[in-house]
């Protein structure tokens, strides 16, 4: 008996994709829409050996693909005339300079044959694995991941499908997400100022690496000092707040989150001045100062931030015997590096997590008072959580800043902060891999799915609906009031509330977890003591 | 009259009250004893609507009052001195003491409950205008079973009135019970200090692990061998 | 800490605060000489700081009314003023009233303004509570803070998509994300000079008279109401602990509900009001005045209503004094400072308030 439903689901889900992208998208996304029915299916599969839960996912890997491609057809004939754009546009394929021009039916003959084959495949392969002990799976699935993380950006590149960009900034955020994820996941402190420490570690980075202050360091080594300086700035932030219980901590946090970008906006003219004696040292003006031992910047006061205008040009990596405009306009070079960058920080935080430090984090997480109780000292385990998470922020803020080029205090706001924990909450509290599904969700529809669908609706709105509206405030209001990019905000504080309400645990949870959220459920109205034990 | 059958209660999955059969009838004064854990306070929170019971009804003169929310039991007739007192430590006694007559709108009626109060705590009246959270313990209890009273209850529920008091305001405390029993106040009471609780009532159930593992006339509790071991402290 | 270990840090933290203070403006040997030099701007900062403190303190009450009695911290707090705003502007815009149209139809639209304002507000905060809040009454504490943050950012986003209507609003102006001018419709006579006749050194207008007025008028209103009304003290009971509040027979969803009622009232009038004395309004100023606001609430006790008129003040005063003295663009800075420095050294706030049913 095949149940179809959850390859219909997932291939819905995935469908929405090709529905907005069409095009060469059918092959990526029926890829993975195959995939992971092939998880779902193998996962779930009664059946013995690889070979026949492979075979029994094959069909609802179709089924998903299927959907994909239908989404991608109803994209082609449907959604294309309907925003007044002829299907005939062609497609290019570029290699490096050259262009190629496709026919866009020709493209979409193949994509849907591959994304079909691609789908089926998968989703064969990725049940079959589940059939295979432990250790083997586990093999097999990084290793087919990383193929696919290799291949995923020659593909793009080739087929021009434009994502690279948008890729790129999830993943920037994705481990923004893994370094919050130490401090609410696995510590369970709730830091609303998490864009504090990006800011921290841009900042560091660009400073040592512009011509700001006229340091011009190299990045490989900036970007360890951004995670260091991260680090301290964790400690630093993170040590006011320790005898603070949850609600308060949270407020505290995102007090510094806000003073932080204001004081980086403002350091424009830094003047040091011993107070007692007035006797400057940093950014003395030789005529104004009365009392001058001028040790830097000696001609004024000093433009530390550059404020709003900000800091930029940022220095570019350079890996010796490459050329040195390698991390120029390309983007693949970006997206290899933040890809090791993730793939470093994932290793790391694992060790952390199974080491005697992730053991304490969770013990204090669960149960402060008890676990000092057991030795386990709360303060130094909250710091070490919030200087790890700092850590990682302080790499992403550098790879940020040298990826722009510049950095712009108005980049580091609360809004950052929400998103980052909305990727994790999304995901699941404690859970990396639940973290990462968040981060790709979240980001990808902030960065891919709204400004598509900004296009495709103004596109609907100039050649269907409007030709049939007269009246002057209706037209106003459809095109310039309804913009998809203009309702992100909604969209975050739609998935905070609608998680919290309905599957706080996230979406990809650990079962101690689910547990100890819908307990509570039940234990309304017992008293304070008893709650509290229910609640546990 | 008060009637409990077979109530379950729960505290998301710990089975708190395991089928619960109990009454109480116009003018008895009942005591329920038991030791720490046994569920006690749970009955007195589920009589009242602050916790819902799975199985099991409760009725009052034969209104049931299961689904009823605990808000509008109060008005039905029940009202609660709870375990750890609760009294509003902000507010002044005699604010404290309106808050007890809250869902009444007789004015009348209210005003001769107050007096009625103060006669039977004179000491609160000494302290009308202090914020209930600087009176002592013993005030405190006087304050929490007062407010109960405002309520004009045709049940007095009370929780653990002896608790965290010296044994001389103890005896008082009991003393006041009983003369309330005597005015005709029909009274549930929850009891850690077996020995006060079954010298002042006429009927008694013991209660262990949320269940009742005996009951009967008072003067028969007192003299069970088990009930002497466990709760009264006598081999 | 003991004593000694107090003394060292206080003294650490007062030499890096002379230290680095200039840089965030805080020059204190300047700041000292420009008031010895001019005492009067010193006293205009006063009442600038008093007129906008009795803003904050409208808006902090209601942060204090709720958290007292749910312990939640109400995100979305700052941003149903902003709503109050927003809807003040549109029935005004409605009545297409300028600085020039006659008093009496001037009147109207502001009585209308306030009316519509005030109801469209408690009535947006208590629905926040419903759909929201009251869902994740017995879930942990930092679940519901989390969902009132998302609550925020609806709002907020429910703002922008409301100041993106000039096809409805002309008022609304251009630009959906740009501030928003608030007509000028309480000019600006000077109340000493120009009315009572007699110089003095500070301008104080009827703009500051009006808003110094109205909140007054509003947060006496409130503390009568809480302090003598049977549901205002079916509140406080509810504050002070929640089962014996069920015991005496308060329904305490319905009492929940009339607090965030109350407080939206209040955050409604507070938009309209900094609307007709700042004239302006845009879709993020719920959310540093939120602050702001919520900052002079744990300043005053949190939880304590006379602690939040007292903590808005403060905070306005302070924010006016830094506006003057260090540097605006410092100014959030210092004030969230002043949070961070509260809540770590004495999270009870002045009036010291012992918060929560498990205190």
């Amino acid at each position: 008996m095949l149940k179809l439903r959850p390859a219909l689901t997932i291939g819905l889900a995935a469908a929405f994709v090709t529905f907005l992208f069409g095009g060469w998208s059918i092959v990526v996304i029926g890829l993975l829409a195959g995939a992971m029915t092939g998880l779902n299916y193998g996962q779930r599969s009664l059946k013995r050996t690889p070979r026949e839960i492979g075979q029994e996912a094959i069909v609802p890997g179709l089924v998903a693909a299927g959907m994909v491609v239908l989404g991608g057809v109803v994209f082609s004939y449907v959604v294309t005339p309907a925003v007044g754009k002829p299907l005939a546009y062609s497609l290019f394929l570029k290699f490096g300079k050259t262009a190629v021009r496709m026919d866009y039916f020709f493209v979409l003959m193949i994509s849907i044959v591959a994304g079909v084959l691609l789908g089926a495949l998968a989703s064969w392969y990725m049940a079959s694995i589940q059939g295979l002990p432990e250790h083997t799976r586990r093999a097999r699935l990084i290793i087919v991941l990383v193929v696919f993380l290799l291949i995923f950006p020659f593909f793009e590149q080739i087929t021009n499908m434009q994502w690279m960009a948008a890729v790129i900034t999830v993943q920037i955020f994705i481990l923004l997400a893994l370094g919050l994820n130490i401090v609410v996941g696995y510590a369970g402190l709730l830091d609303l100022g998490y864009a504090a420490f990006f800011a921290i570690g841009a900042y560091t980075a660009g400073l040592l690496n512009s011509p700001q202050i006229d340091i011009s360091w190299n990045f490989w080594l900036v970007i360890w000092i951004a995670a260091a300086v991260g680090s301290v700035a964790g400690l630093a932030l993170g040590a006011p707040t320790l005898r603070l219980r949850g609600d308060y901590l949270a407020i505290v946090t995102l007090g510094f989150g806000e003073i932080v970008p204001v004081v980086f906006r403002n350091l424009i003219t830094v003047t040091l001045r011993e107070p007692i004696t007035r006797i400057c040292f940093v950014g003395c003006d030789p005529v104004k100062e009365v009392r001058n031992a001028c040790l830097y910047a000696c001609t004024g006061p000093l433009d530390l931030t550059a404020g709003e205008k900000g800091i930029n040009p940022i220095g570019r990596p350079l890996i010796p015997f490459t050329p040195e405009n390698l991390f120029g306009a390309n983007y693949l070079p970006w997206y290899f590096l933040i890809l090791v960058l993730i793939l470093f920080s994932i290793f790391l935080i694992r060790r952390m997590h199974q080491s005697r430090i992730g053991r304490a984090w969770m013990a204090i997480r669960e149960d402060e008072l008890a676990a000092s109780q057991m030795g386990i000292d709360p303060v130094k385990t909250k710091l070490m959580a919030f200087a790890m998470g700092a850590t990682f922020s302080g790499f992403a803020g550098a790879f940020y800043g040298s990826y722009i080029s510049a950095i712009f205090p108005g980049v580091f706001d609360f809004s950052v902060s929400v998103i980052v924990l909305c990727m994790v909450i999304l995901g699941g509290l404690g859970n990396m891999v639940g973290v990462i599904i968040g981060g790709i969700l979240i980001m990808g529809t902030d960065r891919l799915f709204l400004p598509q669908m900004a296009t495709l609706l103004k596109g609907f709105m100039t050649a269907t609906v409007l030709p049939n509206v007269s009246h002057p405030a209706l037209r106003d209001f459809l095109t310039f009031s309804l913009d998809p990019i203009q309702f992100r905000l909604m969209l975050f504080g739609l998935v905070l509330v609608i998680m919290m309400i309905v599957r706080p645990e996230g979406l990809v949870p650990s079962a101690e977890r689910r547990a100890e959220l819908h307990a509570g459920d039940e234990a309304a109205g017992a008293p304070p003591l008893e709650a509290e034990v229910a609640a546990h | 009259m008060l009637e409990l059958k077979d109530v379950h209660t729960y505290y998301g999955n710990i089975h708190a009250l395991k089928g619960i059969s109990l009454t109480v009838d116009d003018g008895e004064i009942v005591t329920l004893i038991g030791s720490n854990g046994a569920g006690k306070t749970t009955t007195l929170r589920t009589i009242q609507g602050l916790i819902r019971p799975r199985h099991g009804t409760i009725t009052l003169n034969g209104e049931d009052l299961t689904k009823v929310p605990a808000h509008e039991i109060t008005s039905k007739g029940v009202s609660q001195s709870p375990e750890g007192r609760l009294i509003f430590p902000r507010m002044t006694v005699k604010e404290n003491l309106e808050m007890g007559a809250f869902a009444r709108k007789d004015k009348d009626g209210i005003k001769r409950d107050m007096e009625r109060v103060f006669t039977v705590f004179p000491r609160l009246k000494e302290r009308i205008s202090q914020k209930g959270g600087t009176l002592s313990g013993g005030e405190q209890q006087m304050l929490a079973m007062g407010r109960a009273l405002m309520a004009n209850p045709r049940v007095l529920l009370l929780d653990e009135p002896s608790m965290g008091l010296s044994p001389i305001l103890v005896e008082q405390i009991f003393k006041i019970i009983s003369e309330l029993h005597a005015q005709g106040t029909t009274i549930l009471l929850v009891e850690q200090n077996a020995r006060m609780a079954l010298s002042i009532a006429s009927r008694g159930y013991v209660l262990q692990t949320g269940e009742i593992r005996l009951q009967g006339p008072a003067a028969r509790l007192r003299d069970d061998e088990d009930v002497r071991k466990t709760y009264l402290g006598e081999h | 800490m003991r004593i000694g270990q107090r003394v060292l840090l206080a003294s650490v933290g007062i030499y890096l605060l002379l230290f680095f203070g200039p840089l965030a403006g805080f020059d204190l040997f300047r700041v000292i000489g420009e008031i010895a030099n001019k005492p009067s701007t010193l006293l205009q900062q006063l009442l600038i700081g008093l007129a906008n403190g009795s803003l904050l303190a409208l808006i902090a009450l209601g942060y204090t009314l709720v958290y007292g009695i749910i312990e939640l911290v109400n995100f979305a707090h700052g941003d149903v003023y902003m709503l109050g705003a927003f809807m003040s502007l549109t029935v005004i815009g409605a009545f297409n009233v300028d600085k020039g149209s006659s008093p009496a139809i001037k009147a109207t639209a502001i009585v209308v303004a306030f009316l519509s304002a005030v109801v469209f507000t408690a009535g947006v905060n208590a629905l926040i509570e419903r759909v929201a809040y009251r869902r994740l009454r017995n879930a942990p504490r930092l679940a519901v803070l989390i969902s009132a943050i998302g609550m925020s950012f609806i709002v907020q986003n429910v703002g922008l998509f409301w100041g993106s209507l000039r096809a409805f609003f002309p008022i609304m102006g251009v630009n959906s994300a740009a501030p928003k001018a608030f007509p000028d419709l309480i000019g600006r006579i000077d109340v000493f000079k120009d009315i009572l006749h007699i110089d003095v050194p500070i301008a104080f207008n009827t703009k500051d008279l009006l808003v110094i007025v109205m909140a007054s008028v509003l947060m006496i209103g409130l503390r009568l109401f809480v302090q003598y009304t049977k549901l205002g003290k079916a509140m406080r009971a509810t504050a002070e602990n929640r089962d014996a509040a069920k015991i005496m027979g308060i329904d305490v969803d319905r009492v929940i509900s009339f607090t965030f009622l109350l407080g939206g009232a209040l955050a409604g009038a507070a938009g309209l009001l900094v609307g007709l004395y700042n004239n302006t309004a845009v879709f993020t100023m719920g959310f540093t005045a939120g602050l702001r606001a919520f900052t002079a609430a744990v300043v005053g006790g949190i939880g304590n209503i006379t602690g939040a008129m007292l903590g808005g003040m403060l905070i306005g005063i302070l924010a006016a004094f830094s506006d003057q003295y260090f540097s605006s663009r410092w100014t959030n800075a210092w004030v969230f400072a002043v949070l961070v420095m509260v809540m770590v050294f004495r999270p009870t706030g002045l009036l010291g308030e012992s918060v929560g049913q498990k205190a």
